[in-house]
């Protein structure tokens, strides 16, 4: 039965080949535009290379104080003390790493100019992230210890310092801001939109310009908590918690005298959104609904096209269902049949979309419009999109096939 | 005749349900559009206010340092001033033009209050990026006396503050002396809006203001960069330096601007086709299912002209019911003043949404009614 009607839908699909354009291209352009808005989603939030463990890692990122009347605030990033204090001393976790976010310098090759971005980190940042070591290998707790000038460098501005070259660069002198530091190792980058591992250089928190001597809570440090397992997530962020709870208030920072001290571990998801979402519920409610809308949009509007050209459609198939009625077919038959067909040209919208976003994503990650991209047509995606393809198909299918069943057999015949 | 069309569309509204349904969201979405792009166009019509071309921002990081800091940067302004590339030398607060930074605070004039962009610079900073002045002198180390710190507004801090009263020597937010004004200064690139800015000239003694500008004669490259930094590092041991050029600055946050819109952009047109596509169709099979009708028509002697006519006629009444219902959402934001934008922009996203639609419609129905017109009545009564 199901592979009858699947035949008689391609039937009436080759019969109007302009209806059936306009239905595919409806259908795949909508998924093709849903599924790279996904993938690209999860190229920001999901664990992927360095960061694979981010599924059991919490980040520490921001530091909020406020005074009394809530009427100043100030907010950012921590010192490396404060951090020592508060998060590398946690029990729970299997490992806490302290490293900067991203800063900002220049580095110079005779007459080119390189921009670059460095990166402070201690020796645990190295395990608890999961970098591909294409030459040499990340210091350690000797090269902190000793002070060491030394660096990890990436393939990407190993090319730009050194020319291209396939030789060894290990032991090599690179200078940056009048300063030497010996590769150490090169590593394969991390994309721009991964902010907690990406950079060009990173260096042990012990060379010179790193402040990590910075006395007082606030400076340019962040942390990442790696959990031995991901059960452990609620137990990191109470202990951790409960040591920022030890903190005395009101304080007092360089003058700013605050009563309110906010740090949280969170894990990446709700991290990220946390800082987009800074401004409270009135901007959270606007986010959404921004977002909701857009979504409404982007599926509603080709929905709606595609029941108004099955609405007008079926009318012109009439005279098969009142043939078909006329012999005694339940309505509900035919109902369903109309939803087969529907689904069946869904997922043929759904595979042509599968193959643009294929071509999309690899456009993306080929153009060099984010370095070291690396999205990705996954399962979860995969799966999104054929749930999608389901609520589309009987979208469009339902309304018509129920206005469909109600005709008369004998005005259907007429027609 | 027009009161003919809505009667005929307002009999079959339920079959006409849903393409005003997609008529009034595609109207939504054009209007989201417009309305950014409106927004745009509207401020990269505004001047600039600053020359930025072979300009270098010099950022200072004194790090542990922390001793005569103040002393140090302008060691580093004195040295580079010495450079014969370089023409023109100031320095100012981390929000310089382009950047990521900015600062503003509330002032005050006789219970007028506004928001602006405070830039605090030193004497040389109109020369460095070539700001014309409107009327007065830029600030000079010597104009600071007594209490009050010399200050030069723009144009639109102007009409905040003082509307059509002469700025010159009035004393605002209690501890400023206007002293000057400039036309515009729109520091985070032609896509900014025009805001109020205020200058004050900077105290040397202060530690804080770690940002030098150079204007750099045409053509100098990496080169002059690295000895410059290499000066200056090793001329402050431990300190951080770091250059930006101005034009690059300034495309990152042109970037800023454009990729949302060209995405939205992309998205938005894909949605048009779609729905130019959908109603292309549904008109087609609708004129189709009324062939005898247009016979009937044509047998009584109706032109072909006037066929065409009344189903364009239709589909812009139609397409009127659409934009109506979307109206009563669009107006609601020049009335409510969302986002704080000025109501003639949304005004004008409103109308070009209002072409836009009617031109679509048109080109859908334009070859279905073609069609349709030249049905012969004599095949079309056979056949019923």
């Amino acid at each position: 039965m199901l592979i009858n009607y699947i035949k008689i839908a391609w039937k009436v699909l080759l019969r109007h080949p302009f209806y059936t354009f306009i239905t595919l291209f409806g259908i795949s352009l909508t998924l093709t535009v849903l599924m790279v808005l996904t993938s690209f989603l999860d190229h920001l939030i999901g664990s992927h290379y360095p960061e694979t463990k981010r599924d059991r890692s919490l980040y520490i990122m921001q530091m909020l104080q406020t005074d009394s009347s809530r009427s100043s605030r100030s907010m950012g990033p921590m010192s490396f003390k404060f951090l020592t204090d508060y998060a590398k001393s946690l029990k729970t976790p299997e490992r806490v790493t302290l490293c900067t976010f991203i800063n900002s310098s220049n580095a110079y090759v005779g007459s080119q100019k390189i921009k670059l971005n460095t990166k402070f980190t201690d020796a645990d940042f190295w395990q608890v992230t999961d970098f591909e070591f294409l030459e040499g290998k990340p210091y350690n707790e000797q090269n902190i210890a000793n002070s060491d000038y030394v660096a990890v460098i990436t393939d990407d501005f190993k090319n730009h310092y050194f020319g291209n070259t396939t030789e060894s660069v290990i032991g090599k002198d690179v200078e940056i801001e009048n300063i030497h530091y010996k590769v150490i190792g090169v590593v394969k980058g991390s994309p721009v939109t991964r902010p907690f591992t990406y950079a060009d250089v990173y260096f042990p928190y012990t060379t010179p310009k790193s402040n990590y001597q910075r006395s007082g809570f606030r400076g340019g440090y962040v942390a990442i908590l790696l959990a031995k397992n991901k059960s452990d997530l609620k137990a990191i962020q109470d202990e951790f918690q409960n040591h920022i709870n030890r903190i005395p208030l009101p304080g007092n920072q360089d003058g700013f005298k605050y009563s309110v001290l906010e740090v949280k571990s969170d894990p990446y998801l709700e991290n990220f959104i946390g800082t987009l979402l800074d401004g409270g519920p009135g901007l959270r409610t606007i986010f959404f609904g921004v977002i909701g809308f857009i979504m409404f949009m982007l599926m509603g509007l080709p929905a709606i096209n595609l029941v108004n050209i099955n609405v007008s459609r079926i009318m012109e198939r009439a005279s098969e269902i009142g043939i078909r009625k006329a012999f005694g077919a339940p309505v509900k038959a035919l109902v369903w049949q109309f939803i087969v067909e529907n689904i069946f040209i869904t997922f043929i919208g759904g595979a042509i979309a599968l193959v643009l976003t294929f071509i999309i994503i690899q456009l993306i990650n080929n153009s060099g419009w984010i370095a070291y991209a690396d999205l990705t047509i996954n399962i979860n995606v995969f799966i999104i999109s054929i749930l999608v393809c389901l609520i589309f198909g009987l979208l469009s299918g339902v309304l018509p096939a129920l206005r469909m069943s109600k005709l008369n057999i004998a005005e259907a015949l007429k027609a | 005749m027009i009161r003919h069309l809505f009667k005929l569309i307002w009999n079959k509204k339920k079959t006409h349900a849903l393409l005003m349904i997609e008529i009034w969201a595609s109207f939504m979405v054009l209007f989201g559009l417009a309305s950014l792009i409106v927004y745009n166009v509207g401020n990269y019509t505004q001047p600039l206010g600053f020359e930025y071309k072979n300009v270098w921002a010099i950022s200072l990081k004194s790090n542990q340092d922390t001793t005569d800091v103040e002393q140090k940067i302008q060691r580093a302004l004195q040295q580079l001033k010495t450079y014969a590339d370089v023409e023109s030398a100031t320095r100012m607060s981390s929000n310089f033009p382009f950047s990521a930074n900015s600062m503003n605070n509330g002032v005050e004039y006789n219970k007028k209050k506004i928001m602006a962009d405070f830039y605090v610079t030193d004497d040389n900073f109109a020369k460095t990026l070539d700001i014309p002045m409107a009327t007065g002198k830029w600030y000079r180390n010597a104009d600071s006396i007594g209490k009050y710190t010399p200050v030069i507004i723009n144009q639109k801090a102007k009409e905040g503050l003082f509307g059509d009263e002469n700025p010159m020597g009035k004393i605002i937010g209690e501890r400023f002396k206007v002293v000057g004004t400039v036309n515009t200064f729109k520091a985070k690139g032609e896509f900014m809006a025009d805001k109020p800015a205020i200058f004050e000239l900077l105290n040397a003694k202060s530690p804080w203001n770690d940002l030098l500008l150079i204007r750099v004669k045409p053509g100098t490259d990496a080169v002059f960069e690295a000895k410059i930094v290499k000066n200056i590092t090793s001329m402050l041991t431990g300190w951080s330096v770091e250059v930006d050029h101005l034009a690059d600055s300034r495309k990152n946050q042109h970037n800023l601007t454009l990729v949302p819109v060209i995405i939205f952009l992309i998205v938005c047109s894909f949605l048009l086709i779609n729905v130019a596509l959908g109603l292309f169709g549904v008109l087609n099979l609708s004129i189709a299912k009324r062939r005898s009708e247009i016979g009937l028509r044509r047998a009584l002697g109706a032109t072909e002209k006037g066929i065409s006519t009344q189903f364009i006629g239709e589909i812009w009444v139609l397409a009127t019911f659409g934009m109506l219902v979307g109206l009563l959402f669009a107006a609601q934001f020049p009335l409510l003043n969302v986002f704080d934008l000025h109501a003639n922009v949304y005004i004008t996203a409103i109308v070009v949404s209002i072409i836009v639609i009617y031109l679509i419609v048109t080109l859908c129905a334009l070859f279905p009614s073609r069609q349709a017109a030249t049905i012969q009545p004599a095949v079309a009564l056979h056949e019923e």
